[in-house]
C-alpha cells in the first residue's frame, strides 16, 4: 500500500492482513555543488527501490511518506526524531518498520533505533535509465523483500 | 417611419437575449456528454495496446515461466513507465495462458512453486495464498478470486500481451 487515499481507504478495511511499515530515510543537502548531484541521484534511487518493494510486498506493507533530513546535522538528534515516527506509525498497529536508506551514517546508530535498518550499499551509473542498475534493483528488491519476508 | 423600422420592442429585446443566453446554456450542458461520448475515439492509444514481451511463441512451454514488459501509464497526474509482469505457459488444451502475478487478495507478487510445501501452485508469500495453475484460487486461502489473465495475441511466431483482466471478462 501508498501513501494515497484509495489504498490507505482500503488499508483501514483490512488492517489485520498490514502489519509492516516501509520507511525509507532520505539525506538532503544542497550546499556543495560537487556533492548534490550523487546526493539527488541516490535520492531519486532510493524512491525507485522503495517504490518497487512496496509493488512486490504491497499487501502486507505500507510504505510511508520518506524520512527527510539534513544530512549534516547530528545523528543522535535525528535517532530520537525517527523513534517518534516509529512510535507513531506502530501505535496502529504495526508489527514491523523497516528503515530503508543508502546512508551508512545510520549504521553507528542502529541499535537505538526502534525499527530495523536495512542499509544498502548504492550502485553508481551514468544515468537512471542505465540497464545495470535495472538489473541491480531486480536483485535487490528480491533479497530484501526475502528478508522482510524472514520477519513475517 | 425608417427609425421606426430600426427599433426594436422591450418585449422583442427580451426575446432575443433570453434565447441568446437559454441558447448558450443548453449548449453548454450538451457539449461536455457529447465531448464524453465521443472520447475514447479521442484518448491516444497506449495502455490498452498490445506489447511484444520479448518472448517466441515456440519457447512457451507448459511450466509457467515469468515474463516482464515496460508500458507507458497514465495514471492520473503522472505518466510513467511500469513494468507488468505474467506468468506465461501452455495448458493441456495446448493453448498459452498469461496470468498475472498480481494476488487477487491485496495485491503482492505471487510467485510458480514459490511455497515448498505446494509444488503446480502459485504462491503469495504476504498471507499464503495459493492458486492453482490454471490460476483458480485454492479455497481456504485469503484470495477470493481467480489471478487476472492477460488478453493475448501472436504476431510472427511473437507473443504480445495487453491488458489483464479478471477471469470471464477477458
Amino acid at each position: 500500500m501508498k501513501w494515497r487515499q484509495d489504498d490507505v481507504n482500503k488499508y483501514i478495511t483490512a488492517k489485520e492482513y498490514i502489519d509492516t511499515a516501509l520507511l525509507s530515510l532520505l539525506p538532503f543537502h544542497i550546499l556543495k555543488d560537487d556533492e548534490i548531484s550523487k546526493q539527488a541521484y541516490q535520492s531519486d534511487v532510493l524512491q525507485i527501490f522503495a517504490d518497487e518493494l512496496e509493488r512486490e510486498l504491497s499487501g502486507r506493507t505500507m510504505q510511508i511518506p520518506p524520512y527527510t533530513y539534513l544530512h549534516h546535522t547530528d545523528k543522535q538528534q535525528e535517532v530520537s526524531r525517527l523513534n517518534t515516527w516509529i512510535k507513531e506509525i506502530e501505535t496502529q498497529p504495526f508489527k514491523h518498520t523497516f528503515l530503508i536508506t543508502f546512508d551508512m551514517g545510520w549504521k553507528k546508530y542502529e541499535r537505538q533505533l526502534e525499527g530495523q535498518l536495512i542499509w544498502l550499499p548504492v550502485i553508481q551509473v551514468d544515468h537512471i535509465h542505465d540497464n545495470e542498475l535495472k538489473r541491480w534493483m531486480h536483485e535487490n528488491v528480491k533479497q530484501v523483500s526475502e528478508l522482510i519476508r524472514s520477519y513475517w | 417611419m425608417s427609425d421606426k423600422k430600426k427599433q426594436v420592442t422591450r418585449r422583442q429585446f427580451l426575446n432575443y437575449t433570453l434565447t441568446g443566453v437559454g441558447g448558450f446554456m443548453a449548449a453548454g450542458m450538451l457539449i461536455s456528454p457529447l465531448r464524453m461520448a465521443i472520447d475514447p475515439v479521442l484518448q491516444p492509444s497506449g495502455d490498452g495496446d498490445f506489447a511484444n514481451v520479448g518472448l517466441s511463441v515456440d519457447d512457451i512451454t507448459t511450466e509457467p515461466q515469468p515474463v516482464e514488459w515496460e508500458v507507458e501509464q497514465v495514471d492520473a497526474w503522472y505518466k510513467s513507465d511500469v513494468t507488468r509482469k505474467a506468468f506465461v505457459f501452455k495448458n493441456d488444451q495446448d493453448e498459452i495462458v498469461a496470468l498475472s502475478p498480481k494476488c487477487t487478495h491485496l495485491g503482492c507478487m505471487v510467485s510458480w512453486e514459490g511455497s515448498e510445501s505446494h509444488p503446480d501452485q502459485f504462491y503469495c508469500p504476504c498471507h499464503d495464498g495459493r492458486f492453482t495453475k490454471d490460476g483458480t484460487n485454492v479455497e481456504g486461502t485469503p484470495p477470493l478470486e481467480p489471478l487476472h489473465v492477460y488478453e493475448h495475441k501472436v504476431e510472427n511466431g511473437m507473443l504480445f500481451l495487453g491488458k489483464a483482466y479478471p477471469r470471464g471478462e477477458a
